[in-house]
């Protein structure tokens, strides 16, 4: 697999000297999904935009397969590069939704005809077909947010960014954007995401960086998740079946692997059950209590 | 939800002005506005006027909408109708208490006040009958600078962005119990909040950028529009420019 993106020695201070981040070592291959996940303030949005050139590094360098981002020829890495900021009333500005998707197309001095076919085929991609002639300021956040990702998808990029995708959306709209990250994903598109959206981490993303200023760790969800004191020094969770799960095992259930989402539990249940005749077994047992307070213990900010 | 000052709310009205080439349309109404504006004949400026308001009826703009926007420009126009009778030196008419109305006065101030009026019912069937980005895709045609028909595209979308964000702010002012009274820190108050909108404003302004160049952005906009001129744009257009020929004419016979 070609190395998509990599950062050596990545190092940003803003202008009044506060460090933003250090010495970031990162390497993401094509077609990967990845998170970055870390506390408010770690520097998520700012290392986003060095990943286009958008920022550059006071220290260090980052690399677009291969080329590097300072030094290569800006258009081709937007090309390759494209992100999604958080707040789509920053990245939506045209008069109307066809000039926003077409913005990025444009710019990239594409003929007409494929400007055109671009924008309805990434208006098609996310439901905002016949939305062409409104204007962004009068959409629903949810729709706002679906016609920033057209604006980025229209320009094809070979490697996706996107800034908390899921925040503020209700619970359809987050399902649905999920859906189409991962159908990108599949198509070749390398996913990056930040989140504090912990649940939707295992529906995102395969593997996970932790940036606190720095890269903390880095591994497969299963592993930073299963890693308790590294969740607390970086203000992280686990997801609730996650937690669920431990606490069955408290009561005797037997699970080798805990389950990261609904669909892994389901599987894990099932096999269970197959495998004990028919039905599991819970029980207490003279350790269970003092377990489950550990588990409860190991997951809870609110004391100290 | 905010009030939005939509100019082009009844953009989708159907009207031979709104059938009309938003290119021709700016062009010719443009060019009707300036020569009314230069009349210098009280008879021919009301010539103009009653021009300005057979346009309005034909771009079927519902009264109310017109009014709304002639109402607040009238207000600058007033000052000059009632300070002018008095001011230009001329024949009097009326005097009182060593003030005296001249005849000369009076036409001047109802030239002024005819010709502004004039211009600003012909702006609304100019501007109000084309969907804004129309218009703007209509001057980036018309190879007005980029550079402004970028400011005003800016302009007009961060209008709503930002009556949004200060609607948002003063609702979370207002729900911790502020309520503006004319006291030095009722005002104090709304000083600050005024200064983070315009603090928010620029961070905001920072982030669009950002968000700009992501997307390729080198300070040129293209934009795709399909603009067709029609027979009926140009029989239009021929009549409009025309009035403002005739006017003119009639007013170099008459002097």
């Amino acid at each position: 697999m070609r190395e998509a993106v990599t950062t050596r020695n990545l190092s940003y201070s803003y202008p009044d000297g506060t460090v933003a981040l250090s010495n970031i070592n990162i390497t993401i291959h094509e077609g990967e999904r990845v998170a970055i996940v870390g506390p408010n303030g770690a520097g998520k949005t700012t290392l986003l935009l060095h990943l286009n050139g958008v920022l550059e590094s006071t220290d260090g360098e980052v690399k677009i397969f291969g080329k590097n981002v300072n030094e290569a020829e800006r258009s081709e890495i937007i090309r390759s590069v494209g992100v999604v900021f958080q707040d789509p009333d920053d990245q939506l500005f045209m008069p109307t939704i066809f000039d926003d998707v077409a913005f990025g197309p444009m710019n990239l001095e594409l003929d007409e005809d494929e400007v055109r076919r671009r924008v309805k085929n990434a208006l098609d991609r996310l439901g905002l077909t016949g939305y062409e002639e409104r204007c962004s300021h009068h959409l629903s956040y949810g729709e706002k947010k679906r016609a920033s990702l057209a604006a980025v998808i229209s320009m094809e990029p070979r490697i996706l960014v996107l800034d908390e995708p899921t925040a503020n959306l209700d619970p359809k709209s987050r399902t649905e954007l999920i859906g189409i990250i991962n159908e990108l994903n599949r198509e070749g598109v390398t996913i990056i995401v930040t989140t504090h959206d912990i649940n939707a981490v295992p529906q995102l993303v395969d593997r996970v960086y932790v940036l606190n200023r720095t890269i903390i760790r880095e591994g497969t969800i299963r592993e930073i998740f299963s890693d308790a004191p590294l969740l607390r020094e970086n203000h992280l969770e686990v997801p609730e079946v996650f937690k669920l799960f431990e606490m069955l095992k408290c009561f005797g259930y037997n699970c080798e692997e805990l389950p990261l989402s609904i669909d892994e539990a389901i599987k894990d249940l099932t096999e269970t059950i197959g495998t004990n005749g028919g039905h599991i077994h819970l029980h207490i047992h003279e350790h269970t209590h003092e377990e489950m307070e550990k588990v409860k213990h190991k997951y809870r900010y609110d004391h100290h | 939800m905010l009030d939005h000052p939509w100019i082009d709310r009844f953009a989708s009205l159907d009207s031979p002005i709104h059938r009309f080439d938003p290119r021709a349309k700016a062009i010719t109404f443009l060019f009707l506005i300036f020569s009314i504006v230069l009349l210098s004949a009280v008879k021919l400026a009301l010539v103009g006027l009653l021009t300005s308001i057979f346009f309005l009826a034909l771009s079927r703009l519902p009264l109310r909408f017109a009014l709304r926007h002639i109402k607040w420009v009238s207000l600058f126009i007033i000052p000059f109708f009632i300070v002018m009778p008095f001011t230009v030196e001329g024949s009097e008419i009326y005097g009182v208490h060593g003030l005296k109305v001249t005849y000369e006065g009076v036409e001047y101030g109802a030239l002024i006040a005819l010709r502004a009026l004039s211009a600003v019912i012909l702006v609304l069937p100019m501007i109000a009958t084309t969907r804004f980005e129309e218009m703007m895709k209509a001057l980036e045609r018309l190879r007005v600078p980029s550079i402004m028909v970028q400011m005003l595209i800016f302009t007009y979308h961060y209008i709503f962005v930002f009556g949004e964000e200060w609607e948002r702010m003063w609702r979370a002012i207002e729900s911790r119990g502020f309520r503006l009274r004319t006291t030095l820190y009722a005002l104090r108050t709304l000083g600050r909040a005024m200064g983070m909108l315009f603090v928010k404003s620029y961070e905001r302004s920072e982030r669009v950028y950002y968000a700009m160049r992501s997307r390729g952005y080198t300070g040129r906009q293209r934009t795709l529009a399909e603009f067709n001129l029609k027979r009926s744009d140009l029989v239009l257009s021929t009549l409009i420019i025309s009035i403002g020929v005739i006017l003119h004419i009639i007013q170099m016979e008459v002097m």
